[in-house]
């Protein structure tokens, strides 16, 4: 035994860990909701007990750590999930501006079309009639006009997106800063023994950030997180950091490069940056390509049937749209010519001959753009815009769902609850009061013996 | 197993769901579409596409149609007046080619049936906005002038133009007057022109007037042979128009399939989106209450 202070000792042992406890649970309340917070318990242990004869006397307790409670294989999958998300979500966001560039109703290039035969065939029956003319020629601008805005729009979103890349690698840079800070600090703490849970939690909080910015692969070595691409691009190796670069490739769009100056843009399949360059790179140009290709296809066989014609005064026709020259045919469309007499209607020099109508309006039929007519292509350019945002939402919901259940599984591990706390809190509370007690006892116990002392 | 304590998310995303549920149903119910992005359907929407090209298609075939219609209608009753005044020039030729009547009333039946030219020529030089209907596609002048010599010539041409009328279907929508007034070796005016000539010349035989009425007779023949198209096309048309018309009816039924709402669905999808967030909400409010910590601050300050 250790006498009266020995057990003086036991109970201030036990007020300390009771108040590291207190001090735990009400560490865990106040971060209920910081973000990446996982729930702290202490770890308690017995004293080395003291031992006399064949007896062994418990010491007390001792507080070992406070331990930090988290879930290294959920954390992986979050992050893998959540770069799935942010890519989907990215994508989906950026298709959804461009769906609406290609509406199915009464607006958009589908009915500008449609107008422009609709003027045709009233041409056809009163083909002198110069107000007619006039029709079909202010038909075939809108018709340019609406294939100019909504290729010039597509250009937008997609300068639009570059600019949405770039901000994003700023912002994964300086993620990957702040993580190789930490590392270095996790990495002098574990050295001096000290306790680094908060840093842990603020790194973990930082690989998600990064998750749903760029496919991540994650390695720990130690106290330190390598993070590189998931095609194995260095971003974070111990305390270094690796800045991603942009630079502007032929088309003028920024180019992703390493750190090493290798060309990786197209090898960014996760995270927001991967949706926007899927987007940017993939989609927004197959697109621009069709729209091209039915803009380009619908002047030229409209442009072959007008000169086949005969216009107003008797003269042959020339070309009705401007020859398309290079690439960019949507964007360049433009009506050749505003005088609405050079319209040529005819066929036999007459004025009131409309035997060159049904040549122009024989392309409404004509195959003008990968085989397809300008009406199927057209709807084929809607089937597709509406299939990607589709698609992408379908795996966005599907992703967010999982990511969903995740986050509940990792929210069961480290998530602070109140209940729990509040239990907790009673517990230490009233061990607490206990030792105390037992101090307040111990304390009566040496007045009885200081007054037996007085008393002899 | 512990339970994950933070059910704000759950709630959150139930909320998130039966918002969206709601704003679909009430946007489908306000547009009457239940695709309204194509991405809400994308094969429908497409469908919707070519749906609305044909609809465009038939509205303006039917548009072409009524115009022509009226054109049409024009030229036949114009024709129609020829037809009636060339019939009196034959009843005159039959009554000048009687022998009984006298040189002077030979004369003046001559004169009658000039006029009657005259009349004809008119109804030959008529036109429809401003367009000559007998002159071939030159239809910005005149197709019949008379010469000082008295004779017509023709100063149009011969082609006919066509419009379409229906997908791959075009219609003829004139005879040009060398079909009707001037056809080779029946024309109307030539014809005319040897009876005047004929009841005028105090030497022609009752034979020679009665030749030239015969010959008038068959380029009456000819003209309202020729007239029936006018007739023909107007009745083609007619039937066309019921074709589209029931055409758009049957579209516009393809395209509420495709791309119109079922408001009974759209309403019960609204309640039942409206009921799931309703309960989403009384229960989120229940877990509220169920605080361990609320309840013990409960107890002791009682």
């Amino acid at each position: 035994m250790s006498g009266l202070y020995g057990t003086m000792w036991i109970a201030l042992s036990g007020l300390e860990a009771q108040q590291a406890g207190l001090e735990t649970s009400t560490n865990n309340v106040a971060n209920i909701n910081t973000p990446g917070y996982s729930r702290e318990v202490p770890i308690l242990q017995e004293a080395a007990p003291v031992i006399e004869g064949n007896v062994a006397f418990g010491q007390g307790v001792q507080v070992e750590g406070i331990q930090s409670l988290r879930s290294n294989l959920l954390d992986l999958q979050i992050s893998d999930e959540t770069q799935q998300q942010g890519s989907s979500q990215a994508y989906v966001n950026a298709m959804n501006q461009v769906q609406t560039l290609f509406p199915d109703d009464t607006t958009g290039i589908g009915a500008q079309i449609s107008a422009f035969f609709q003027s045709l065939n009233s041409l056809s029956t009163n083909p002198s009639d110069l107000t007619l003319r006039q029709n079909v020629l202010s038909a075939a601008s809108n018709m340019a006009s609406a294939f100019n805005d909504t290729a010039n729009q597509l250009t937008q979103t997609q300068q639009q997106l570059d600019l949405n890349a770039q901000q994003q690698v700023q912002e994964i840079n300086q993620i990957t800063q702040q993580i190789a800070g930490l590392n270095l600090q996790l990495c002098e703490l574990s050295s001096t023994g000290q306790d680094y849970a908060s840093f842990e939690d603020q790194r973990g909080e930082l690989i998600q950030q990064l998750s749903g910015l760029i496919d991540l692969s994650q390695v720990s070595t130690g106290n330190a997180v390598t993070l590189t691409t998931k095609q194995g691009t260095a971003l974070v190796v111990g305390g270094q950091a690796y800045a991603l670069s942009t630079a502007p490739n032929t088309s003028g769009l920024q180019d992703i490069y390493s750190a090493q100056g290798e060309d990786i843009t197209a090898e960014i399949s996760g995270g927001s940056l991967g949706g926007i360059l899927q987007a940017r790179d993939q989609t927004v140009p197959a697109l621009q390509t069709q729209l091209d290709s039915l803009a380009g296809g619908l002047a030229t066989a409209l442009n072959t049937a007008h000169k086949q014609g005969t216009d107003l005064n008797g003269h042959a026709g020339g070309d009705l749209f401007e020859p398309i020259i290079g690439t960019g045919a949507a964007a360049s469309m433009a009506l050749a010519f505003t005088d609405p007499s050079l319209l040529a209607a005819g066929s036999d020099g007459t004025s009131g001959s409309n035997g060159n109508i049904a040549n122009l309006s024989a392309v409404a039929n004509q195959a003008v753009s990968n085989g397809m007519t300008p009406s199927d292509a057209y709807s084929n350019l809607v089937f597709q815009v509406g299939s990607s945002v589709s698609d992408g939402t379908t795996e966005l919901n599907a992703s967010t769902a999982m990511l969903q259940q995740l986050q509940q599984q990792q929210s069961s591990v480290s998530g602070v609850s109140l209940d729990e706390e509040a239990s907790n809190l009673l517990l230490y509370q009233r061990a607490y009061q206990a030792s105390a007690e037992a101090i307040s006892a111990v304390n009566q116990m040496l007045q009885t013996v200081i007054d037996m002392g007085a008393q002899s | 197993m512990r339970i994950s304590p933070d059910l704000s998310q759950l709630v959150l995303t139930a909320l998130n769901v039966s918002d969206q549920a709601e704003q679909t149903a009430l946007q489908q119910m306000t547009t009457g579409r239940r695709v309204n992005q194509a991405s809400d359907d994308p094969a429908d929407a497409a469908l919707d596409v070519n749906i609305a090209f044909q609809m465009d298609s038939c509205d303006r075939y039917l548009r072409s149609i009524s115009s022509l219609e009226s054109e049409l209608q024009t030229a036949d009753s114009s024709l129609n007046s020829a037809v009636t005044a060339l019939q009196s020039a034959i009843n005159l030729g039959v009554e000048g080619s009687n022998g009984t009547v006298s040189q002077q009333n030979r004369a003046t039946i001559g004169q009658q049936v000039s006029g009657i030219a005259q009349q004809i020529l008119g109804i030959a030089n008529s036109s429809y906005n401003g367009n000559y209907l007998f002159a071939g596609t030159a239809d910005a002048q005149p197709p019949y002038v008379q010469n000082s010599d008295g004779t017509i010539t023709y100063h149009g041409n011969d082609n006919v133009n066509s419009v379409q009328i229906e997908n791959g279907q075009s219609v003829a929508i004139n005879q040009p007057g060398s079909a009707l007034f001037s056809a080779q070796g029946a024309s109307v005016f030539q014809a005319l022109n040897n009876l005047v000539t004929a009841l005028q010349d105090p030497n022609s035989t009752t034979q020679d007037i009665g030749n030239a009425t015969t010959e008038l007779r068959s380029a009456y023949d000819q003209l309202t042979n020729a007239r029936t198209f006018y007739g023909s096309t107007v009745d083609q048309l007619v039937s066309t128009q019921n074709f589209l018309n029931n055409e758009n009816v049957q579209l516009s039924a393809q395209q509420n399939n495709a791309v119109g709402v079922d408001m009974n669905v759209a309403v019960t999808k609204l309640t039942n989106a409206e009921e799931a967030r309703q309960a989403t909400v009384q229960a989120a409010a229940s877990i509220d209450n169920l605080s361990l910590m609320d309840y013990l601050s409960s107890v002791t300050t009682t």
